[in-house]
């Protein structure tokens, strides 16, 4: 237990150092947040009422998708896993110590969105927070899966880039967060529901529990999590 | 003394390339062992297979003890430090970090640098400590002085043979013959798949037979020639030279490197 406490604390220093984490985590959620949250509570007053949702899920796709990825594509894609391999370290280390200090980071970020909203653009707080942080544990869980996959699957960092984009922006047009999905033509509302960050954002807009969203974010859950152990297995062969 | 590593009959295919048809070789405990092979002579998938990194087709490899292993192309997250990849090691592997080791490898000197600020030989070196955070009883070192200058080298040596003296086995791969001259015990040459040769140095110049390079410089040049023989070739070549007119300014005469031994080994065989 010491040597995964203290991989998780490594891994936390780690992600601090390489900046990558904390722009995609940080930096850029943020921004998006000073910039949209104006635009949204301006053109839509009601925006408010969804804005600590709708932010949140923007800045946890984006870390999850494109912030995790590289991370994994240093370690499996590269003589790194060698070197754990050979000198008794077990290679799901380095997807856990990774997911684990993404988690908390992107568990920060949604708790500064939570705080600052309010006191920026007079957001209102969900109604039911305890829901609502379970819902967002749930989300990052399963953002951090579908993102650890793409790092497992892709094996450069230009390609994982274009894949993680290619997830990312369909999975923020077409989530609800930015049009309602009602509004959206039939087809792309189909395609919005093909990604967990529609669930996510619908779940942590509830204000109880609805059972559909959750299954189907459990679903994305399981089904990432037994494909990141398919892919880590081809790698350790 | 024991054996700390016996391979029986291994072999090794890559889709219908054999690459190793039946190696048989031991390593005895405490000794530095050599192997070595031109490439393609399926040293790496030997090592590999040693090492459990690769999965063998058939045969047994028996491995007395613990291993520790530096690789050739071996790499670390960029933003880790020297002491806190040690350390990691060192806490998952449940042995305690030892500062006595760390300081003779010099890891001290490099403690605050990240990763990607550390020069090949740092890198070597920290490899190195973490081939030896698991107190291993016998180490695999892949060309460990690739990259090296010639003091990074000397010093590497060194510890290496520091860690012969205190008990431990070492495999060592490398195409530096003088490095293999200079430490290793006995040495195994792979060729096509198989043991060409298995010995000590000693043993592989006998094997050879009595070679000798001759080196004759004269004032248009140089020329040299190799001889089994070497009272009647260096007369033969003295009546040459005579003959032909041309003064001779210096002669070398010696009898092979290693280096010469094994290409001509690893090819012949």
């Amino acid at each position: 237990m010491g040597a995964f406490l203290y991989g998780v604390s490594l891994q936390w220093k780690l992600d601090i150092r390489s900046k990558t984490l904390l722009i995609t985590c940080y930096i850029v959620p943020l921004l998006f947040f000073a910039v949209m949250g104006g635009i949204f509570t301006s053109v839509m007053p009601e925006a408010r009422y969804t804005l600590i949702q709708s932010m949140t899920v923007f800045g946890v796709t984006m870390g999850a998708l494109i912030g995790l990825p590289p991370s994994l594509v240093e370690i499996y894609s590269s003589d790194i896993k060698k070197v754990y391999k050979a000198n008794g370290v077990p290679l799901y280390l380095g997807l856990f110590l990774t997911n684990i200090s993404a988690y908390i980071h992107l568990f920060i970020m949604s708790i500064i969105l939570y705080i600052a909203a309010p006191l920026v653009f007079h957001a209102e707080t969900p109604k039911n927070p305890d829901m609502y942080f379970i819902s967002l544990a749930i989300f990052i869980a399963v953002s951090l899966n579908i993102a650890s996959v793409i790092g497992l699957a892709v094996k450069d960092q230009a390609k994982t880039s274009m894949i993680s984009i290619l997830v990312f922006l369909p999975s923020i047009m077409l989530a609800g967060i930015m049009f309602p999905l009602e509004l959206l033509p039939k087809a792309f509302e189909t395609i919005g529901k093909l990604f967990p960050a529609a669930w996510g954002y619908k779940l942590m807009t509830e204000s109880s529990f609805k059972y559909e969203s959750l299954f189907l974010l459990l679903l994305f859950f399981v089904l990432a999590a037994v494909m990141c152990n398919i892919l880590l297995r081809k790698i350790d062969k | 003394m024991k054996e700390a590593i016996k391979i029986s009959n291994l072999t090794k295919s890559y889709g219908s390339h054999v690459v190793l048809k039946g190696l048989d070789f031991c390593v005895q405990q405490g000794e530095i062992f050599a192997l070595l092979g031109v490439n393609g002579a399926g040293k790496t998938t030997s090592l590999e297979c040693i090492e459990g990194l690769r999965k063998y087709d058939s045969g047994s490899i028996a491995i007395n003890g613990i291993m520790g292993i530096q690789l050739q192309s071996a790499s670390l997250p960029e933003h880790i430090k020297a002491l806190e990849a040690v350390k990691l090691f060192a806490k998952w592997n449940k042995t305690p970090l030892d500062k006595e080791a760390l300081d003779a490898l010099g890891i001290y000197d490099f403690v605050q640098k990240q990763y990607y600020q550390l020069s090949t030989g740092q890198k070597r070196r920290l490899h190195l400590a973490l081939a030896l955070t698991r107190n291993p009883d016998i180490l695999f070192l892949d060309e460990p002085t690739a990259g090296l200058d010639v003091e990074g080298r000397l010093s590497l040596h060194e510890q290496i043979r520091q860690l012969k003296a205190i008990g431990k086995t070492i495999i060592l791969a490398s195409h530096d013959m003088a490095e293999v001259e200079n430490l290793c015990d006995r040495i195994a040459i792979l060729s096509g798949g198989k043991i060409a040769f298995l010995g000590t140095v000693e043993q592989l110049s006998k094997t050879i037979g009595k070679h000798y390079n001759i080196t004759i410089r004269t004032e248009s040049g140089m020329e040299e020639y190799e001889s089994e023989n070497i009272g009647d070739s260096l007369l033969a070549l003295l009546m040459q030279y005579k003959e032909k007119g041309e003064t001779i300014t210096d002669i070398q005469i010696d009898r092979g490197s290693l280096e010469q031994h094994f290409i001509k080994i690893a090819k012949g065989a």
